[in-house]
């Protein structure tokens, strides 16, 4: 057999190789988790695989949901046995685990935020333009504080448009908190204020260590208010030497407070983004003292009491964020946001595949109608064939994300691959020159049109951001294969089939 | 070779066929001028109704788009006036199962601003009677500014593009180094110049359609085979951008990508003809109609796979849906634009050269 056969079983091998994962274990992955939970405190921890709960096994997302509806939300707390690849953790809460779970993935192939839901922004300052620098720092606070605040599945990266303008570009996989906008747009400027002046501000600086669990911070109360429910949670935080010493100094030259003598007459402010969001007693003792143990609290509220529950909950988590990263030095503008839901993708791409199969047949079809030779249809349709599985195999090669426009890269791939699959066939059959030159000319034309739709895709690189780059670069992956791989071989096979 | 009496007949009418052709072929180029001023004319009433050569949806103009997996059957009259208290301009429709036929999805589209989302998410709640999460909903949000920014980009990558597909054809079929040198040195200037950041993009775009109209006129001068090949590449571009206009198809940026991948699509068929007519010895004719039988089941190929792949997607996914769709328009438009735009002038250039 000739060596271009060859080439492309030894390229098919390999995709598919790249593409299946040799092993096959079931259960799901948990794929987040939140640090001050107290799924995390009993042992669970991300990647870990779960196989039961409370001994029924669980393969898919359905299973998994249906079993926690079934069981909460419950008023009293009852036993919850998760069984994970590593360990059997037992929980008892009368809330659903604050887990996210995806299922294990058959293949290599990974999906992007269109196709696997997940949650999109394209970030840029308020009224500036931000330099490499300012976006290099950017990124960092802003992966820093959705780590912390328990989201780990997260890409940031610096993209450049093709207006030249800079922009943070955050994609997060799986499930996404509602308050997402909140956490990646909020300045997140804290400052502790007595009168006018600054006690201490959020970040490292003067904030040396922030309680996320256990007693130190969580919900203490809840109570009806107004027309609904309010929830108050505290936690306590340490300053620094230098924030302490300041702390003393400005409350040494405040007086007793008349109407309450425990306290002194001023309150501590607390102020987020310049907006004041809680005002705290200080203890009569604290004057003048460098103390370094300073507890936070706050509440919110809500129709019900769960509601508030929730809020009040969001509040702390977003105050904790702010005061352990520090402020931003610049106010942020969310030019884009796209939260997807996985529903989607998953419809997409079984409607896809059978589009896709329908419409290759639909080839094979004609090219028996017009060549009357079942042998070249059937090699046609394994030649496009093909070129999917190397196209695939190279995105799980090199960890590309398959996403919408990729998609759409694949389909115009086939399609010029098809159109060369037809040049190489009628110039084969034309009986003029040898068989060897015809085919040549033939690889010329496809080299032409290989060059002329190469350069024609290379401005979508960076057009828009670079959110069209799928596109181009599986077309160009696509047709690449097709120039030298998979058409060099279709046409040996043509050969074959018509000295037959 | 045996001669049945199907195929004495076949080669009768062929060859009847053949001389009419030959003919008259360049009478034939009325067909493509009228579609043209057609197109012109379509194009330049839009424009001047709407400012703009295309309409786009939120995704260019910026805007709000939400996807709603309902738990049961929404009617899409009921939900549109409930919501329309807060904004007009608002389009819903529904995504269903190609087989059953049942509501899979809603989506609602309003160029809204990004901020109001909470409030027409409120709206929509209210009348669902459940909240809108991760799982039920996907929500695709695009400030004005971006938008805005993301269309001229891809207008300009559209330009580029073609600009650089015209390039490559020159190269393939022009003769003459330097021509070839200097129309790339004019052509690439305003690029290299654009991505050092000294002209802005508005600019770039500007300079790009002149250089490209320059181009043009170099190629009729001196390489016809080369402009016949842009012409009907352009041809098949402008038709299919009128008719998109006419339907009233609103472009996304998905649909823009379709239009880059037409210029790949239809300049393949276009250079196939003209290196079969060009580098073949032989009679012009015999190359021209094996050229077309070629060429006309490529695109037959490509229309019968795209139009089963529109059908089966249609219902389903707007992005799928609208990239077939140009795709159907502009292939079809790409047969009378490389058979008898593209043919006929590089039939006449050829003949008039072998005369003189």
């Amino acid at each position: 057999m000739n060596w271009k056969i060859w080439l492309l079983i030894i390229f098919v091998l390999a995709s598919l190789l790249a593409i299946f994962p040799l092993n096959f274990s079931k259960g799901l992955e948990i794929s987040l988790i939140e640090q001050n939970s107290t799924a995390f405190e009993q042992g669970l921890r991300q990647n870990q695989i779960i196989k039961s709960i409370n001994g029924n096994p669980v393969n898919t997302f359905e299973d998994y949901k249906n079993e926690i509806n079934n069981l909460f939300p419950t008023q009293e707390k009852i036993k919850l046995t998760i069984t994970t690849d590593t360990s059997e953790v037992i929980l008892f809460t009368n809330q659903a685990p604050e887990i996210s779970v995806k299922e294990i993935p058959k293949t290599r192939i990974k999906t992007g935020l269109d196709l696997s839901g997940g949650a999109r922004a394209l970030v840029t300052a308020e009224g500036k333009s931000l330099t490499a620098n300012e976006l290099n720092d950017l990124i960092a606070v802003t992966n820093e504080r959705l780590n912390v605040y328990g989201l780990k599945d997260v890409k940031i990266r610096p993209v450049t448009d093709l207006s030249g303008s800079n922009h943070m570009l955050i994609e997060i996989a799986g499930s996404t908190p509602k308050e997402l906008e909140n956490l990646i747009a909020k300045q997140g400027k804290f400052e502790a204020k007595i009168g006018n002046q600054t006690v201490f501000s959020g970040g490292e600086k003067d904030v040396t260590y922030v309680a996320r669990t256990g007693q130190e911070a969580g919900i203490y109360s809840c109570n009806v208010y107004q027309e609904g429910e309010i929830c108050s949670f505290r936690f306590s935080i340490s300053l620094s030497e230098a924030a302490a010493k300041k702390h003393a100094e400005i409350t040494n030259t405040l007086g007793v407070n008349a109407s309450n003598p425990q306290y002194l007459d001023q309150k501590l402010d607390l102020y987020l983004d310049e907006k004041l969001t809680d005002s705290l007693f200080i203890g009569k003792d604290l004057k003048g003292s460098e103390t370094t143990q300073i507890s936070i609290s706050g509440s919110g509220t809500g129709a019900t009491r769960e509601e508030a529950y929730e809020n009040a909950l969001k509040e702390m988590k977003q105050l904790q964020t702010v005061l352990i990263t520090g402020s931003l030095p610049f106010k942020l503008q969310i030019e884009k946001l796209d939260t997807i839901s996985p529903l989607l993708g998953e419809e997409f791409i079984n409607t896809i595949l059978i589009a896709g199969i329908a419409s290759i047949l639909a080839v094979g079809l004609i090219i028996f109608l017009r060549y009357r030779k079942i042998k070249l249809s059937l090699a046609v349709l394994l030649t496009s064939l093909c070129e999917v599985i190397i196209i695939l195999g190279v995105s799980a090669l090199f960890n590309r994300n398959l996403d919408l426009p990729s998609i759409a890269g694949i389909i115009a791939a086939i399609g010029t691959g098809v159109d060369s699959q037809v040049i190489i066939l009628d110039e084969s059959q034309t009986s003029t020159l040898s068989l060897k030159q015809r085919i040549k000319r033939a690889l010329f034309i496809i080299l032409g049109t290989y060059v002329t739709t190469l350069f024609a895709l290379l401005p979508l690189m960076w057009a828009g951001a670079g959110l069209l780059k799928g596109f181009a670069i599986t077309t160009i992956i696509g047709i690449s294969t097709g120039v030298f791989i998979t058409r060099p071989a279709f046409s040996e096979i043509v050969k074959k089939i018509l000295k037959e | 070779m045996t001669e049945t009496a199907e195929n004495l007949v076949q080669e009768f009418t062929e060859k009847k066929f053949a001389k009419w052709y030959n003919k008259n072929y360049k009478f034939l180029l009325i067909i493509p001028l009228i579609l043209i001023l057609l197109s012109a004319i379509q194009i330049v009433i839009f424009y001047q109704q709407n400012n703009d050569f295309i309409n786009k949806d939120v995704s260019l103009t910026g805007g709000i788009s939400i996807t709603i997996f309902p738990h049961e059957e929404v009617n899409l009259n009921e939900l549109k006036s409930h919501i329309s208290k807060t904004s007009d301009d608002l389009t819903i429709r529904e995504l269903s199962d190609f087989r059953s036929g049942k509501q899979k999805a809603i989506v609602i589209e309003t160029p809204l601003d990004p901020s109001e989302i909470d409030s027409l998410k409120s709206e929509i709640q209210n009348f669902l009677g459940y909240d809108l999460d991760n799982e039920n909903s996907s929500i695709e949000s695009t400030g004005s500014t971006l938008s805005q920014s993301f269309y001229i980009q891809l207008v300009y990558a559209l330009i580029l593009s073609f600009s650089f597909m015209a390039l490559v054809v020159l190269f393939i079929f022009g003769t003459g180094a330097r021509l070839k040198t200097i129309l790339i040195i004019i052509t690439i200037i305003p690029v290299i110049l654009f991505f050092a950041g000294l002209i802005k993009i508005e600019i770039a775009i500007i300079l790009g359609t002149i250089i490209l109209l320059v181009n043009l006129g170099f190629y009729i001068k001196y390489s016809i085979p080369s402009a016949a090949v842009v012409i009907s590449a352009f041809a098949d571009f402008f038709m299919t951008l009128a008719l998109v206009d006419f339907l009233g198809i609103k472009v996304s940026s998905a649909g823009i990508v379709a239009f880059l991948m037409l210029i790949g699509y239809s300049v393949d068929s276009d250079i196939m003809l003209t290196t079969r007519l060009l580098k073949r010895q032989g009679d012009l004719n015999k190359n021209l109609a094996g050229a077309f039988k070629t060429g006309l089941t490529m695109t037959l190929t490509s229309i019968i796979a795209i139009t089963v792949a529109l059908i089966m997607t249609q219902s389903f996914s707007e992005i799928l849906k609208q990239i077939f769709t140009i795709l159907l328009i502009g292939l079809a438009f790409d047969l009378p634009n490389t058979w008898i735009t593209n043919a006929s002038i590089l039939k006449w250039h050829l003949e008039s050269g072998r005369k003189s």
